[in-house]
């Protein structure tokens, strides 16, 4: 948590949205590493500005994109999801990862306070049952975001398919708790998929052509404006 | 956001390369016939791909033909055609269409109106055809645009949106198929997003506008992708392809990281 994340994006408190998130990619442009050269300090730099500006952001949970989109589609994802088909594919999109869950009711926190764990049990039943976007709801109003919270958050967005999430959530679990090994079994989880299809892929040999070399003529053309023939 | 999905040429045998191009020259061709000359230039590859696809799991045969275009006027080549060849070519025009008015009310080009304007009635006739495409197609891009202007940071909920659209898309008719195909195509967008994403971001860093990676280190970029590409393959695998199967796993295990691996390399070489 960082005290006062206003002063780390250098806007006033009562700043809109819209100027706040203006800031943030301006200090994105000046401290991003990728635009630095990898950096060290820039990214200490960047870090601290990512941190800050998602803490603001949280804090106005009634701003931004995601509260609204899931409040939108909630009537819909909540019908599909109760057939334990979250995106009305007709089949469970993770087959085979039935003894992941079987696995899954074993795991009890039991080293977290009991309050919590309470929470954490419905969570676990919602997930069990294939509730997942009622399993996040509940894990959102959750003020407390400890190793645990970012683990069943984790789970929850595997298997809506959330895939990048489902990662990036699993992986700061294992940066606050190394010891869990439960922890590290989820990113393994969530990485082997990609690591198979890597190896095939990298059999299959990446692509080392230029993309001109497929058909000349027309990737030229779409590259320029249909009017004016000029690149637009 | 289009022209990612396209084969490694260097790793197809000459049929194969023969059988690819044919393709993509009766796309063309179904476009001038259907929407008139100045469709062509919106071609894409995504939709070539989308042929060999719906060709190979519902056994389309194909008729062949030969004709010179303006793009090579003094050779003749062959083209092949069949009836998903007209669907996506109908989808081709409605693609650009859409991407052409989401230019103009995004960032007011005003060269994107006129350009939408010059399809506003093949794009008609296309929604008249396909109206539960056309409909998701339109919905979702002005989801995605509202999506994108509220800064989301979390780069599956754009991703989630833009999957939508292709996975529509593929969709060619209601049958058994029809929730794989969507499951495919789903996929297969969300990789197209973030892909985009990735590589435009030095840019995107740059013009100060919207990017769903910025938060997430450059360097776990590829794993991010093989995992939404093995997801896809996943999905892929439900699907009996039988026909030009060699080249559709061209396209899916090598191809479709063509111009991925191509701006690493400007990134190398300092262009960017």
């Amino acid at each position: 948590m960082i005290s006062d994340p206003y002063k780390v994006l250098g806007v006033s408190s009562d700043a809109s949205e819209e100027e706040i998130t203006k800031a943030y990619r301006k200090l994105a442009r000046k401290y991003h590493p990728d635009l630095n050269h990898g950096d060290e300090e820039s990214a200490k730099k960047m870090t601290s500005i990512n941190t800050a500006y998602e803490q603001i952001r949280n804090g106005n949970a009634s701003q931004g994109y995601t509260k609204n989109y899931q409040q939108n589609t909630d009537g819909r994802s909540n019908g599909s999801t109760s057939s334990n088909d979250p995106f009305g594919f007709g089949f469970n999109p993770f087959e085979g990862f039935d003894s992941f869950r079987r696995g899954f009711g074993f795991h009890e926190g039991d080293r977290q306070q009991r309050s919590e764990s309470s929470n954490f049990d419905q969570v676990k039943s919602y997930i069990n049952a294939g509730y997942y976007d009622n399993a996040l709801n509940l894990l959102n109003n959750m003020k407390d975001r400890n190793a645990e919270w970012y683990y069943f958050s984790a789970v929850a967005n595997l298997y809506l398919g959330n895939k990048i999430t489902a990662l990036k959530y699993a992986e700061t679990a294992v940066r606050m708790d190394p010891d869990n090994p439960e922890y590290k079994r989820v990113v393994n989880h969530i990485q082997s998929g990609g690591r198979v299809y890597q190896k095939q892929s990298s059999d299959y040999g990446r692509p080392i052509v230029s993309l001109n070399k497929l058909c000349l003529g027309i990737l030229i053309t779409n590259m320029y404006c249909m009017i004016c023939g000029r690149p637009c | 956001m289009f022209g990612y999905i396209v084969a490694n040429p260097d790793k197809l045998s000459p049929d194969e390369n023969q059988r690819y191009k044919s393709c993509y020259c009766g796309l063309c061709n179904a476009l001038g016939a259907r929407h008139g000359a100045v469709s062509r230039v919106t071609i894409n590859y995504d939709m070539t791909f989308l042929i060999l696809f719906l060709s190979s799991l519902y056994k389309k045969g194909c008729t062949y033909g030969r004709e010179r275009c303006l793009i090579h006027p003094v050779r003749t080549h062959t083209f092949w055609t069949n009836e998903i060849t007209s669907y996506a070519a109908d989808m081709n025009v409605a693609l650009a269409y859409y991407n052409f008015m989401d230019d103009w009310s995004d960032e007011k080009k005003v060269l994107s109106l006129l350009e939408a304007k010059l399809l506003v009635k093949e794009n008609k006739r296309v929604a008249e055809q396909h109206p539960n495409q056309c409909s998701v197609i339109g919905k979702s891009l002005i989801e995605l645009s509202e999506i994108e202007k509220s800064n989301e940071l979390n780069p599956d909920v754009p991703a989630n949106c833009f999957g939508k659209i292709m996975g529509e898309i593929f969709t060619f008719k209601d049958d058994e198929y029809t929730q794989n195909l969507r499951a495919f195509g789903t996929a297969l967008g969300k990789f197209i997003y973030i892909m985009d994403a990735c590589i435009d971001l030095k840019q995107d860093l740059k013009k100060e506008c919207y990017n769903p990676m910025i938060m997430t280190p450059s360097a776990n970029f590829t794993d991010i992708l093989n995992l939404l590409m093995a997801d896809c393959i996943e999905k892929y695998k439900l699907l009996p392809i039988i026909q030009d199967k060699k080249l559709i796993e061209n396209i899916l295990y090598s191809g479709v990281w063509t111009r991925y691996e191509e701006s690493n390399k400007k990134i190398e070489k300092g262009d960017i």
